[in-house]
């Protein structure tokens, strides 16, 4: 009795204004408020809404027996609470059918696992709080930024009592095994969930690419490929960005047709059913301990975490953003720490970098810079007003008397 | 393919990108099996292109290079003729040059009528040419009109060129005729039309990029009467194709674009570790005139100064423009913060760009920039301004417009500000420029002339 289990990634951060060098000391707002409130409205009307519309119907046409999960970072909440109330209006429907997970992650999907635990923790109980505000639920699966995951953070999430987790089935750590298992971490009860990263990717990146030789791809044909692991497999992890749906895939190459009748595909295998992350630790045993030795994540070829710490603007800005942690806690100023927080997206690190960025890929795609130089520049400019002006005001007869 | 190309520089002896850009083209036309005659006004020795047939249009003692032996003809130097009476028989030859409409080759004689009846001609050769005779006219080359800019005999200079390689080139075989900005298309239209080969002129730059709305219009006339009478034009980049076609309303697919390449060099560590003891530099290395920005690059380090005390402007070239900054850095208090070390030749240039944190190319209208790789390949980052060639093809740089002094200020501070960002963008652009390289250029260019021959 396999079942497909979906979990779609929601996430909007807050970009930066053009920030310049002579702004520091005048201007303490940093962020594009005119350039989020267009992005929310944008995807909201390309993505959201209508996604949601045929995630409901095809949940009230078969009854509760199409399920699935989302994990909605904070930011994209907040900022759907701003420029795009509709939009949140449609996740908290969908909530209400009872088909539909919500998992955890941090507040402000940020690297804080990697960088500062005392952080890491801290987000994710924000993202916990609001989960339980917004949407009623209490979150027992764990989904860390970019499915960034290692044996170390791991043992952080068992420890925060979480009863599953999230991550890449990258090849290297996987191995000969199958991603279509339930595994557990190693000396540990808590559970891991392994993307199927090449049936994930078919939809996410491959759908509407002419030059693949399994152009187009229907639903029929995919629901074979998912049906042809029967007998090896209990779950196909189908985890993937949800702008998959309107905003990387448009509506005019059919992915709402494609998802509208997908289930119905599916279903044509009695065999086969639909489970959220929750249900499937529920219907399936781990089958065996997966280690994960070096930090994998879902993000390019590489699965590694070179996308946000590939270069020394990356790891430079990473590293002087973190070490401001311990002073905007202890200075306990909330606008201070709510920006500061907000300075922690990974998205931010993301547009610095430089690996095939001459080759006009996805990082360009998504970057609102003309470059990763000039995302360096603007978040750097930003961070020293930052420290001189937000962490600069408790602490001047400190800094003066010091030096 | 045995290609005439027709140039005014050749290093060593340049005073701009034009003959780098030449020599780098012709290494890698020859590597992939083109034959080159290449010719130059004059020659001055220590020359190195063992790869094609330089030749000095003056003829005479022939300074060819190499394999290739090229072949002057038997044609004496061209005689100078005084008056302007054209014999019956012989044909005629006209460029307009000064002031004079575009002609096309069917009012050649009208005009030439015309003139000998009113205008006076100021260089008038007689040339021998497959047995015809050949009587080149060159209207009004007065001096003084382009004196200004250019020196007082650039249009005699171009006169001299023009008769020369039509006396030197007529016997010589060649598929294509190929030729290198303005100084060189009223020789190569005269040469195509003897000959009936076709021509490519290709634009390294215009007299608008040069000049901007302050065109000289003789060299603008002659642009346009060259692009007009080519087969096909070469742009070293889009943007220098869209200014041929909004100034020079040439149809879009007669322009082909061609980026020029860089060759790899190796960084001196000698210079590189000068670098690190002394103050931060800021350099801009180029002629200093209207066209390369020099006003711009003092307008930001005014910005600059007061956030990097111990930073040094390093204003490298000469040009009409100099005297001019030099008082402007005076005005602004920046004397202890610039330098001008004048114009910089061979080790000069590359221990400068070595020194150099930050290499700005601050250009209003800029063809290509092959300075910006130039500055790269000796570990440089760069800033570089959108109104230029070199930013269509080079994606690890900062780029600015350049009439925004802010922003370039801004750009500057960070990049002296920040090592981790200089070391990424030099890392990733040595990177870039590996796949930059001449022969991607002369590939393509080969193309070009195959489906013209």
């Amino acid at each position: 009795m396999p079942s497909v289990c979906f979990y779609f990634q929601v996430h909007q951060p807050f970009r930066l204004k053009r920030y310049s060098f002579f702004d520091i000391g005048k201007d303490h707002d940093y962020f594009d408020s005119d350039k989020n409130e267009a992005i929310s409205q944008k995807v909201a009307h390309k993505c959201y809404l209508p996604t949601n519309q045929v995630l409901l119907d095809l949940i009230k046409q078969y009854r509760g027996a199409f399920r699935l999960a989302f994990s909605i970072t904070g930011t994209a909440i907040e900022q759907m609470r701003l420029y795009a109330p509709e939009a949140l209006a449609s996740f908290v429907e969908l909530s209400k059918t009872g088909c539909v997970e919500f998992l955890a992650e941090t507040y402000h999907h940020s690297l804080s696992s990697l960088y500062d635990e005392e952080e890491f923790r801290e987000q994710v109980r924000l993202h916990r709080e609001l989960m339980l505000e917004v949407f009623g639920y209490q979150p027992r699966i764990f989904r860390n930024t970019e499915l960034i995951y290692s044996d170390a953070i791991g043992a952080l999430v068992s420890d925060m009592g979480f009863r599953g987790c999230i991550a890449e089935g990258a090849d290297d750590i996987v191995g000969w095994r199958s991603p279509n298992f339930i595994y557990s971490m190693p000396g540990r009860s808590t559970r891991l969930l392994l993307k199927n990263y090449r049936l994930s990717d078919d939809v996410a990146f491959r759908f509407s690419n002419r030059g693949w030789e399994c152009y187009p791809l229907t639903a029929e044909k995919y629901a074979g490929w998912i049906h042809s692991v029967s007998g090896a497999g209990d779950t196909v992890n189908l985890f993937m960005d949800f702008e998959t749906f309107g905003e990387h895939q448009w509506a005019s190459t059919g992915i709402f047709e494609f998802l509208k009748h997908l289930p119905g595909e599916i279903f044509k295998h009695k065999d086969w059913n639909f489970a959220t992350p929750s249900e499937v630790l529920e219907l399936y045993p781990s089958r065996a301990e997966m280690a994960y030795p070096r930090v994998t994540s879902w993000a390019d070829v590489d699965r590694d975490t070179s996308a946000w710490r590939g270069n020394r603007m990356q790891l430079s800005a990473l590293e002087q953003i973190y070490d401001l942690g311990k002073a905007v806690r202890w200075q306990n100023d909330p606008q201070a720490l709510a920006i500061w927080r907000k300075l922690l997206t990974s998205d931010h690190f993301y547009y610095m970098c430089t690996k095939w960025f001459a080759d006009g890929d996805v990082h360009a795609y998504f970057s609102p810079y003309e470059s990763p130089y000039e995302g360096f520049i603007n978040y750097m400019n930003a961070l020293k007003d930052f420290k001189a002006f937000y962490l600069g005001r408790g602490s001047e007869e400190e800094e003066k008397s010091g030096g | 393919m045995k290609v005439l190309m027709l140039g005014w520089e050749y290093p060593p002896h340049i005073s701009g990108g034009l003959g780098t850009a030449c020599e780098g083209l012709t290494r890698a036309l020859s590597r992939h099996g083109a034959e080159i005659q290449f010719v130059v006004p004059s020659l001055f020795g220590g020359e190195h292109a063992p790869h094609m047939a330089l030749m000095d249009s003056r003829g005479g003692t022939p300074k060819v290079f190499g394999d290739l032996t090229g072949k002057y003809p038997a044609t004496a130097q061209p005689k100078k003729r005084k008056g302007s009476k054209a014999k019956s028989g012989i044909k005629t030859i006209r460029i307009p040059a000064l002031l004079s409409p575009y002609l096309r080759p069917e009012s050649y004689d009208a005009a030439y009528q015309a003139a000998g009846s009113g205008l006076g001609f100021t260089a008038i050769f007689d040339l021998a040419v497959e047995s015809e005779k050949i009587s080149l006219m060159l209207d009004d080359f007065e001096e003084g009109v382009g004196k200004a800019r250019y020196g007082s005999d650039i249009f005699k200079e171009v006169a001299r060129y023009t008769a020369q390689v039509i006396a030197l080139c007529s016997e010589l075989e060649f598929d294509v005729i190929h030729a290198h900005d303005w100084m060189t298309y009223p020789a190569a239209v005269a040469l195509s039309q003897l000959s009936k080969k076709p021509l490519i002129v290709h634009v390294h730059s215009l007299e608008y990029d040069r000049s901007g709305e302050a065109v000289n219009p003789s060299i603008n006339q002659i642009e346009h009467f060259g692009l007009h009478a080519a087969d096909m034009v070469v742009a070293v980049s889009y943007y220098t194709r869209s200014v041929i076609q909004q100034r020079h309303a040439i149809a879009t697919g007669k322009v082909r674009v061609v980026h020029n390449g860089v060759y790899p060099r190796t960084v001196v560590q000698r210079y590189r570790s000068k670098r690190l003891q002394g103050r931060r530099i800021v350099l801009f290395l180029g002629r200093v005139t209207f066209q390369k920005g020099p006003d711009y690059f003092v307008e930001a380090a005014a910005r600059v100064v007061p956030h990097v005390p111990d930073v040094l402007f390093v204003l490298a070239g000469s040009g009409d423009m100099l005297p001019r900054m030099m008082q402007r850095v005076q005005e602004l208090g920046l004397g202890a913060h610039f330098e001008f070390p004048g114009f910089l030749k061979g080790h000069e240039v590359e221990e400068m760009y070595s020194l150099a944190d930050v290499y700005v190319m601050p250009s209003v209208s800029e063809p290509f920039g092959i300075s910006a790789l130039e500055a790269i390949s000796f570990d440089t980052p760069v800033i570089i301004s959108r109104q230029s060639g070199v930013s269509e093809v080079l994606a690890h740089a900062l780029k600015v417009d350049f009439w925004d002094v802010h922003r370039l200020a801004d750009l500057i501070i960070n990049a002296l500000l920040h090592n981790e960002l200089r070391q990424d963008m030099v890392a990733m652009a040595r990177e870039e420029l590996k796949r930059l390289r001449w022969d991607a250029s002369a590939l393509r260019m080969l193309e070009l002339y195959r489906r013209l021959a």
